[in-house]
């Protein structure tokens, strides 16, 4: 499933635009119920359970993978020595790819999130000629499945000389038509107009109005824009795996699943260690996001709250 | 999986180098070899060559070519082509093994832009890649002096229906037969040499343990079945001139052979199991096949990957169906092609011939790859057949392939749309196996959508 | 005067530079598929104009059609339960009975940071029948080993993966919407006697609807275009995923193994108009329930 084109339509019902207010508990929030606490630490074991895995597989040898229990170590664990192993491999190909992954994402979000900021605010501030076409197009066409676009946009990126560049990835990663219609709902409340009028009549410049003032309102779902458009870059395997040929400039997704299909045929008693380093590498691959996910989540949730859930 | 299904195991190597570190013998190849590498050999007439001092002036030109290939290390070989012609870079690209590559290698022709020089391609996917022209005819370039050192069925298999040269053998796969003699020993049974001795095997073993089957037959395993037909003499494909296919994979030959699996496989003695899976790995080294119908690049292979069974496992050819014509087909290996956008023909052109044909890395090849030799040289060359690895009990296992290689029939062709061909077989015949259906009426269900197929493409097809 | 006309031009401006990209990396790409699906390329007699034949042909296609009927098994079967499932989490996050509430909401949004090529590695792994820990588990136990990589799982392996995958997301979603609900309407409740029960029902759940409805389209479209998963299954179980086992694959195997280019642009683009269909009827359905 792909999570790069969540979208909704215009036809989505609207609700009434929440009071800002923080929600308030009633008093039952002081009771605790042991129950419902053990059946959802339940429920969060079986999300933990392929993490908890991970773990302990990124500390066995190849042979071990395949001899020992998978939800324990064995008895020589060596995670360092995968570490080692996976940094080296390939004269540190594993190294681009982390690297890659990186700028793609970061390039992409910052990228996707600018643009869909000031998208949302000239749709949600601005009337103008075909204003609303244009919104429902960017809408409409969300539904339109990946490949459908992969194919002639290789073409056409080859024709620009574009294709086994980094451009090939982040461009179209700039597009997040999902991006562009939160926003708008965001900028619909978080900028007011009154705001907006007083800076006007202060003579302040349109473009001023919106990188001093708006964009700071718009922060929380700017973040929110940022946080989701990096998820989606740095998770996306279809379109590097087509537009990228050359291993060093591979995401990790994409080198990822080249070293699986090498452990494959590497097979469980080859002596080449290649499936304990696409384990050790999975794990590697996942721990920035986990973090930027924890550090950032008061930015992520209260943008989330304020703005992507309110139609 | 249809996608990799043909995919080369020619890139398998293993670490075991110790098996071979015996063939540290002087280079003894052919002198038809050591003329190689400038064109100077006669060209034919029919292609117009290029001159020797356009050659010159190309190599001493400084050029980057780029190389797409899936073998490990080859930048050993790669070096010592750069240090023969220092003007010329190459770099190499791993763009994945087989099918993946050839599907980037696809797209970038498609888009006109960033594909390779050179490619590493298999014997099978040539005539896909030369019906859309995508392949530098190499005979200008004097390839056609090279043929004497190959194979006879290798070179075959890289020449075009107009005497065209495609690209040049690296490796190859000819087929055999690998067995646990432990297995055999203890149930008396003797090595086959005739399939009808290798059913009756398979039924004995399995009645005499329901847990060891004789061998596995992979239902996803398109490759070993061409492998199979063309062994058993069959031409499922024959193309003539540019738009004219035959289509015969349900022909008398391709229905014995149905017969014969798909019966095996429906009474239960012989396992279907997807190979090249973590679950089949376990299996041959738990010793539940006592059999694997595999190619010359298997007992390399095999050494690495069921290391559990060492010592256990010999060597034969593959059982016949006319023991007085023993026969056999090839399963894997690859060769080297020059992309015809290349925009330095005579360089890449070069580069495939001397990288096969120099002496010193067509043996680098065999010794630091493992790969099965594509040149006569090698395969009569001593310290090459006489290695004894331990793993098979000291038998002269390159000695067996290197007998089966001269019994490999020159005339198998392959389809100008090998991955539908390569689907098609896995959603019919494939899974006829898989599940214990009926694999004969599957050729006749893989017939019909390959001559529709075939049709569609604007091909004129003739055929049962 | 010339204020006013600076403003008008301003908002065209802002929505400039998405649109262009818009326009050159959706548009213009959708448009030449729209434009190669009336084409077909031959290998031998190159490439002619058919019209609709390709569309009346993949109408008639059964790969193309069993893809299809397949994801749409698929999203009846895993999207109610992913969306139930994040929504009993919502609510029981936002009932405020839980301990450890923050570490139980990370710890279930976590998955969502896995790359998709990654949690299939991980759960293609556990599914493993010989080395997986539920086979070892198994045979530990003597109970028969589970399939899971068989013919009759592999669909709900697939539906583990991919809630196993999401379930966090939209539960994350629901719950910042009832973070949303205000506090008055909980006082009203509560003034009218309701329970904990009573309130979910009556308050919560109606609160939810907007968000629902977009965590219901997101995994139409998601369930539709479903790829990645199978696409990587498919190394370790070759003989139950076909190359066309869902459309989106089916349409990828056509465009990059089997050089039909043109008839792939046909099969995504019938896709794209089955997901439009498939989410216009969830609105209508929603809409309808609504307006009793």
């Amino acid at each position: 499933m792909t999570a790069t084109t969540p979208t909704a339509t215009r036809a989505v019902p609207t609700a009434e635009p929440p009071s800002a207010a923080p929600p308030r508990r009633g008093p039952a929030s002081r009771r605790r119920s042991t129950p419902l606490t053990i059946a959802m630490l339940a429920a969060l074991a079986y999300f933990l359970l392929p993490l908890f895995w991970l773990l302990i597989a990124s500390t066995k040898s190849t042979q071990d993978l395949f001899d020992s229990f998978g939800l324990w170590f064995s008895h020589a664990p060596q995670l360092l020595t995968n570490v080692r192993e996976t940094f080296a491999q390939d004269d540190g190909v594993y190294v681009h790819w982390l690297l890659n992954t990186v700028v793609y994402a970061g390039v992409s979000a910052v990228g996707a999130a600018l643009l869909a900021a000031a998208g949302g605010y000239g749709f949600a501030k601005f009337r103008f000629r075909g204003d609303r076409t244009a919104f429902n197009l960017v809408l409409g066409a969300v539904m339109v499945p990946t490949t459908a676009l992969a194919i002639p946009t290789y073409l056409l990126f080859a024709e620009a000389g574009l294709v086994n560049t980094p451009w090939a990835v982040i461009l179209p990663s700039l597009v997040n038509p999902f991006g562009l219609y939160l926003m708008r709902v965001y900028a619909q409340d978080a900028v007011p107009d009154s705001v907006l009028e007083a800076a006007r009549i202060d003579g302040a410049g349109e473009a001023r109005i919106f990188f001093r003032i708006a964009l700071r309102l718009l922060a929380p779902g700017l973040v929110t824009v940022l946080l989701f458009t990096l998820v989606a870059t740095w998770n996306n395997y279809f379109l590097p795996l087509i537009m990228l040929n050359d291993p060093d400039l591979y995401p990790v997704t994409v080198g990822l699943s080249s070293w699986a299909a090498q452990a494959q045929n590497g097979g469980a008693g080859a002596s080449s260690d290649m499936l304990a380093l696409v384990v050790t590498g999975s794990l590697l691959s996942i721990v920035p996001l986990v973090v930027a996910f924890l550090l950032l989540q008061r930015y992520w949730q209260s943008g989330l709250a304020a703005g992507g859930v309110k139609q | 999986m249809p996608q990799n299904a043909f995919t080369s195991l020619s890139g398998r190597s293993s670490m075991s180098r110790r098996l071979f570190l015996t063939t540290t013998g002087a280079l003894s190849l052919g002198a038809a070899l050591t003329a190689c590498g400038g064109g100077s050999g006669g060209s034919p007439a029919s292609a117009e060559p290029v001159s020797r001092a356009d050659t010159d002036k190309a190599m001493k030109t400084p050029t980057e070519l780029t190389f797409w290939t899936w073998v490990p290390n080859i930048d050993k070989e790669v070096a010592l082509f750069e240090k023969r012609y220092p003007a010329i870079k190459v770099k190499v690209v791993n763009a994945g093994q087989g099918t993946p590559q050839y599907t980037k290698l696809r797209t970038a022709l498609k888009a006109g832009s960033g594909a390779p020089d050179m490619v590493q391609i298999e014997y099978q996917a040539i005539p896909t890649f030369t019906i859309t022209d995508s392949l530098l005819d190499l005979r200008p370039y004097g390839a056609s002096a090279l043929k004497p050192a190959f194979v006879d069925w290798t070179w075959a298999q890289v020449s075009g229906g107009d005497g065209e040269v495609w690209a040049i053998p690296q490796d190859t796969g000819p087929m055999g037969m690998l067995y646990r003699r432990d297995i055999f020993d203890a149930h008396g049974i003797d090595v086959p040499t005739t399939w009808d001795e290798f059913a009756a095997a398979a039924r004995k073993l399995h009645q005499a343990d329901p847990d060891v089957y004789l061998t596995n037959l992979a239902a996803n395993q398109v490759a070993a079945w061409h492998g199979l037909l063309w062994q058993a003499g069959a031409k499922p494909y024959a193309t003539s001139g540019r738009g004219d296919i035959a289509i015969s994979v349900d022909d008398a030959v391709s229905k014995k052979l149905g017969a014969y699996w798909g019966g095996l496989a429906k009474e239960g003695v012989i396992g279907v199991e997807p190979d090249f899976t973590d679950s089949w790995y376990a299996a041959l080294n738990r010793g539940k096949y006592a059999t694997w119908i595999t190619a010359a690049w298997g007992p390399v292979f095999l050494s690495g990957s069921a290391k559990a069974t060492a010592g256990k496992w010999r060597a034969a050819p593959l059982p016949q169906w006319d023991a007085a014509r023993p026969s056999s087909g090839n399963w894997g290996g690859s060769t080297t092609a020059v992309v015809r956008g290349t925009k330095n023909p005579v360089a890449a052109a070069l580069f495939a011939q001397f990288l096969n044909s120099d002496p010193a890395g067509a043996k680098m090849f065999a010794t630091e790859q493992f790969f099965f030799p594509a040149t006569k040289a090698l395969l009569t060359d001593a310290s090459f057949v006489s290695d004894a690895p331990a793993f098979y009990g000291g038998q002269k296992v390159n000695q067996v392939f290197a007998d089966v290689s001269s019994t490999v029939n020159s005339s198998f062709q392959w389809p100008p749309f090998l991955d539908q061909a390569a689907t098609d077989w896995t959603e019919t015949v494939g899974k006829s196996l898989a599940d214990k259906g009926d694999t004969v009426g599957a050729l006749g269900d893989w017939q019909s959508r390959l001559t529709t197929y075939a049709k569609g493409q604007g091909f004129t097809v003739k055929g049962s | 005067m010339a204020a006013t006309h600076r403003r008008r031009a301003a908002g065209p401006l802002f929505v400039a530079p998405f649109m262009v990209l818009f326009l050159l990396l959706f548009l213009a790409p959708l448009g030449y598929a729209a434009y190669l699906s009336l084409f077909q390329e031959r290998l031998i007699g190159g490439t002619a104009f058919v019209g609709l034949d390709n569309y009346v042909q993949a109408l008639s296609d059964p790969q193309f059609l069993h893809g299809i009927g397949r994801v749409a098994l698929f999203f009846v079967i895993q999207v109610p339960v992913m969306l139930l499932l994040a929504l009993a989490f919502a609510l029981a996050l936002d009932s405020g009975l839980l301990r450890l509430a923050r570490v139980i909401r990370l710890g279930i949004f976590v998955p969502y940071a896995v790359p998709s090529v990654v949690a299939t590695l991980m759960w293609g792994y556990l599914y493993g029948p010989d080395f997986g820990p539920f086979a070892q588990l198994s045979r530990h136990l003597s109970v028969p080993v589970p399939d899971f990589l068989g013919d009759g799982w592999m669909l709900g392996s697939l539906a583990n993966i991919v809630t196993w995958e999401f379930v966090g997301y939209n539960m994350i979603i629901l719950y910042a919407a009832l973070r949303t609900v205000p506090g008055e309407l909980y006082e009203a409740a509560a003034v009218d006697g309701a329970g904990a029960w009573r309130t979910a029902w009556s308050v919560k759940l109606p609160a939810l609807r907007p968000a629902l409805m977009l965590t219901l389209l997101f995994s139409v479209i998601g369930s539709f275009q479903l790829f990645n998963e199978p696409k990587l299954l498919m190394a370790i179980a070759p003989d139950v995923i076909s190359s066309s086992y869902t459309a989106n694959l089916y349409a990828y195997t056509l465009a990059f193994t089997g050089q039909q280019v043109n008839y792939a642009a046909t099969v995504s683009f019938l896709l794209g108009l089955v997901i439009v269909i498939a989410s216009y009827a969830v609105l209508l359905t929603a809409n309808r329930r609504r307006t009793p």
